[in-house]
């Protein structure tokens, strides 16, 4: 019998819209040519998609390496279509009852597939999922509970910027169906720009129901200060290189005592490579939040194999920089604002006169903004410029405000909502605007969620956050000055706009958001471990439920809440609770042995 | 035949202080097989025990793993817990002596026995501590004038009389590195060991000081080979020293730092005349081999309770508020420490069999004696009161002991 035939007949009983959609389209996607083994094999673009001499026994060998990490339970969501010897290998090495769904994003493509290759006897045990990106994100997280994608990379380079667009859909899909808490250490830095943010993420974690250890530097910012004192700079570079070196170990000797599930660090936080190594070795996983541009700081090109997970504030090229250079796993995490400081505030009179102006801009004296801001001095309306960094202002002197003074977190939001026209230009070392500028500073969500009405410069990754009914883009210096003066004319357009900023991000883009994305990235990467407890399974009843291989085990789960997390700790302490007289079976004392074990901390430092 | 274990999940010193009660329970239940759960890097040891039958590893490393894998929840690690344990192929015990009062000593003990001697007798979590264990805790916390030795406490722990004979560890047939062979096993001599390391950092002597008694025992004492004796821990210290020693005294040192095995570590003692050290593992052992022990004590380390067991050894004991201010840690860890505060010549003379002064600059000499209660140390040969009143501890402690469980024992 024909294979094509044969094949539409096996899709038909899966799925007939599939087997009728087969048959429509019209294939060439894949050039199929004879492997040397005698098998058919795939070409794109005079690229193989399979072995040219065994695609076979290619196949298994990739299939191998898959299967040591797939635990049962788990449904296998593959990426890369080719000719399936991969999703065949792996099919034929799982037990049936493990499900695979395979990602078919281009019906062209399979097409061609199911014209040369049968599928009779495993493609029946496959689920092909197709339609839109989004509509495939809801199947899998409808049908699984625990998901583990597994790609095929040289067929799954063909359709490299669908599977992105697919894993962004299944990750925010997976993070809003968490239900697990996680034990999360947050470590900030000693100072700086990340380290308010740290606290909203710390806010934002606590908010959705996890555990947080915060790892706090920002006390030693007075001792690191006062490292300024030691006038060499060499001597001092290597002072301050030192002390960062101890509050790693700091950070180091918390994680010791209260083991977390995952170190989320921010930006600037003082972990060395020997600590992330040592965490590593201790089974933590780590994660760094990198909320600065990456061509500006690079420092993160020394760090990126310390940690197991990287977000960043960019996308194409930072992506592609930060797995050239070793990044396991790397994904774009926008900034946010916190809802509940960023938000619109009600001031006094005198306030008003302090902090309002008809146009403000608040941020450091980079060079594009030295360059850019002095054409808005001398006007009829008011400016003020708010900051640090501000060294030598030239024409700005008069409008600098507190003598470039560093502007705490309420203050900011006190001058945004004080002010009818903020400017937000985002920093550069040039004199315009940033040629590159892609990433979208926090400014602009806090401004937003503030209510208050900006104008920002053009920034690619802008769109994709906020349309310009929601805040005036500018996309050179030149277009600032008459912007601004169109816009100070339109209080009610602006207010218009405003609101509809801060509705923006009250929908997406609070940090509330940005952790269950974060989360579900995680889960998703690391379905057996972060995954599994962010599905519930270290839930008292998930538990109770699974206690197949230690029945012992049932009666002390059940004194707890159904859907409380237990740890062996938490057990431990069950048992401890029964007091001196007790009589305690076998299990009862492993347990209690297992306990005294992992409070072991000798060899964490 | 119901089989007996005695659990000892400390270190190498107090294994080695355990071989008293393990003859004395072999001694006085000769009928009933004993075996020993101690530590996986120490089982060599324990194999050498001539009293146990059979030595079961405790691996530590291994629990520590199941608690703390990331990946298992709890289901899972009790799981694995459990293979683990039935992978061991622990025999049934009619009960257990355990000699460690800490958790998990008390927790093996009961996973493997269902009676238990020692701490934990009355439960797994009862706090309870038997008589001798409460002894014992009583004089770490406040030492007073205990006379009573840590390997005859273990004695009384197990419910036993310390053994009527010194227990001697004898190496069996065991080859030795090229490098120790020659002088160890060469021209008649005097064999020295001299203990490098201490596990506590406290208790660690200046390599300056050893230094010195190096060159003193090659200077005075003819014929003498010095064996430096110690883990992989000391292997830098033992190089380190070597290098400070002038060239002249290079053919009399013996490094064993680190390049021996326990079985290997007991032959090289077993010929030593003498073994000197800090109160340390391999200070205990040695005595054990049949060399004669000179301890140098200082810090926390008391003669009275941890002095090398059996007859024939020295200890010299620091004494008074010099301790503190001479030799706290700083100044012993110096490597410029004065050997002006160290008995090198007195230990020396000790090894000479010539006359020494007892008391010298903030250090007594203790020699070790026994009798029926076991070991007891004295300055001058003459058993003072504290000495005599051990038997009266004996008879109170033996009649606090829990009725029931020695009734169990001795079935």
């Amino acid at each position: 019998m024909d294979v094509l035939k044969q094949n539409i007949g096996i899709l038909r009983d899966q799925d007939p819209i599939l087997a009728a959609q087969i048959l429509q389209v019209p294939g060439g996607t894949l050039s199929i040519q004879p492997a040397k083994s005698g098998m058919p094999t795939a070409l794109v673009d005079s690229r193989y998609l399979h072995s040219a001499y065994d695609p076979v026994r290619e196949a298994k060998r990739w299939a191998e390496e898959r299967v040591k990490e797939c635990q049962a339970e788990e449904t296998l969501v593959l990426l890369g279509v080719g000719l399936l010897y991969h999703v065949q290998a792996l099919r034929q090495m799982l037990p049936h009852d493990q499900v695979i769904m395979v990602v078919v994003p281009d019906l062209s493509e399979f097409a061609d597939c199911v014209s040369v290759r049968a599928l009779e006897g495993w493609g029946e045990g496959v689920i092909w999922l197709t339609g839109s990106m989004a509509d495939m994100a809801v199947q899998v997280t409808q049908e699984a509970k625990r998901v583990r994608v597994l790609s095929y990379e040289p067929a799954a380079t063909v359709h490299r910027e669908t599977y992105e667009h697919f894993r962004l859909q299944l990750r925010e899909h997976l993070a809003q169906h968490l239900s697990g808490a996680l034990h999360i250490m947050v470590v900030g830095p000693i100072y700086g720009g990340s380290l308010p943010i740290a606290r909203y993420v710390v806010n934002a974690l606590e908010g959705l129901g996890h555990r947080v250890s915060w790892v706090d530097h920002s006390p030693h910012y007075a001792g690191y200060q006062n490292l300024e004192t030691i006038r060499d700079h060499r001597l001092r570079l290597t002072v301050q290189q030192r002390m960062s070196e101890m509050l790693a170990v700091i950070s180091l000797a918390h994680v010791a005592e209260d083991p977390p599930d995952l170190v989320l660090a921010l930006s600037q936080a003082p972990l060395t490579m020997a600590v992330l190594e040592q965490m590593r070795r201790k089974k933590v996983l780590t994660a760094m939040w990198f909320v600065e541009n990456f061509r500006h700081l690079t420092y993160w090109q020394q760090m990126v194999t310390g940690y197991d997970f990287w977000f960043v504030m960019q996308q194409a090229a930072c992506l592609d920089a930060f797995r050239k250079a070793g990044a396991k796993h790397v994904s774009y995490l926008p900034l946010a604002a916190d809802p509940a400081i960023h938000q619109p505030v009600a001031f006094t009179a005198k306030e008003g006169q302090e902090f309002g102006a008809d146009v403000s801009f608040l941020g450091a004296g980079y060079r594009n903004r030295r360059h850019i801001l002095p054409s808005l001095v001398g006007h009829e309306w008011t400016f003020k410029l708010w900051g640090n960094e501000w060294d030598n202002p030239g024409a700005l002197a008069p409008v600098l405000q507190r003598g470039g003074a560093r502007i705490d977190t309420s203050t900011s939001v006190k001058i945004f909502n004080a002010t009818s026209v903020n400017i937000n230009l985002h920093s550069y070392t040039g004199d315009g605007f940033d040629p590159e500028g892609d990433g979208v500073n926090p400014r602009t969500f806090e401004l937003a969620s503030c209510g208050a009405f900006q104008v920002v410069d053009t920034r690619t990754l802008l769109p994709a956050l906020f349309d310009e009914s929601m805040m005036a883009v500018i996309n050179n210096p030149d277009q600032l000055l008459p912007t601004v003066q169109t816009y100070l004319h339109e209080p009610a357009r602006r207010a218009a706009m405003a609101e509809l900023s801060r509705k923006r991000v009250l929908e997406a883009h609070t940090y509330g958001h940005r952790m269950k994305t974060f989360l579900g990235a995680v889960g998703m990467a690391s379905p057996d471990r972060l995954g599994s407890i962010l599905q519930g399974d270290r839930h008292a009843e998930s538990l109770v439920a699974r206690s197949g291989q230690t029945p012992e085990l049932i009666p002390m789960l059940k004194q707890f809440p159904q859907t409380d997390r237990v740890e062996l700790v938490d057990v431990a302490k069950s048992i401890r609770n029964k007091g001196p007289e007790a009589r305690l079976n076998r299990e009862e004392l492993l347990i209690l042995m297992m306990d005294e074990y992992r409070q072991e901390k000798r060899d964490f430092l | 035949m119901s089989r007996a274990l005695l659990i000892q999940l400390a270190r190498l010193g107090d294994l080695v202080q355990s071989l008293p009660a393990l003859t004395a329970l072999q001694t006085a239940y000769p009928e009933r097989p004993l075996d020993l759960l101690c530590p996986s890097p120490l089982v060599a040891l324990g194999e050498l025990f001539p009293c146990v039958d059979r030595v079961f590893p405790w691996n530590g490393e291994q629990w520590h793993e199941f608690a703390t894998t990331k990946m298992t929840d709890c289901d899972q690690q009790l799981a694995r817990a459990t293979r683990y344990l039935a992978d061991c192929a622990y025999p049934p015990y009619a009960l257990a002596y355990n000699l460690n009062n800490h958790p998990r000593g008390i927790l093996a003990a009961h996973v493997l026995s269902g009676l238990v001697v020692g701490p934990g007798e009355y439960g797994p979590l009862n706090q309870t501590l038997p008589a001798w264990a409460g002894y014992l805790r009583r004089i770490a916390r406040d030492r007073g004038s205990n006379r009573v030795h840590l390997a005859d406490a273990f004695c009384g722990l197990c419910q036993v009389s310390p053994p009527l004979d010194v227990p001697y560890l004898q190496a069996q047939e065991v080859s030795l590195p090229f490098e120790l062979e020659l002088p160890v096993n060469g021209e008649p001599s005097t064999l020295i060991g001299i203990v490098l390391g201490a596990g506590d950092a406290d208790r660690r002597v200046p390599l300056s000081v050893w230094q010195d008694l190096i060159a003193a025992c090659a200077e005075h004492i003819p014929q003498c080979y010095l064996l430096l004796v110690g883990g992989a821990g000391e292997r830098e210290a033992a190089l380190a020293l070597e290098h400070r020693l002038p060239a002249k005294y290079l053919n009399r040192v013996v490094n064993g730092c680190g390049r021996t095995s326990l079985p290997q570590l007991v032959a090289l003692l077993n010929r030593c005349q003498w073994v000197v050290g800090s109160d340390t593992g391999p200070l205990h052992l040695g005595a054990m081999c049949g060399a004669r022990a000179i301890g140098w004590y200082f810090s926390q380390a008391r003669v009275h309770e941890t002095g090398p067991y059996g007859i024939g050894h020295y200890v010299w004991q620091r004494t008074g508020a010099k301790l503190r201010e001479s030799l706290d840690v700083r100044d012993v860890s110096a490597a410029g420490s004065s050997s002006a505060y160290w008995p090198v010549m007195e230990t020396v003379n000790l090894m000479q069999e010539g006359t020494v002064n007892p008391t010298t600059d903030g250090w007594d000499l203790w020699t070790s004696n026994r009798d029926e209660w076991g070991a007891f140390y004295t300055r001058d040969g003459i058993p003072d009161e504290a000495v005599l009143r051990r038997k009266d501890t004996w008879e109170a402690l033996s009649q606090l002991a829990n009725q029931g469980i020695r009734m169990e024992v001795s079935k």
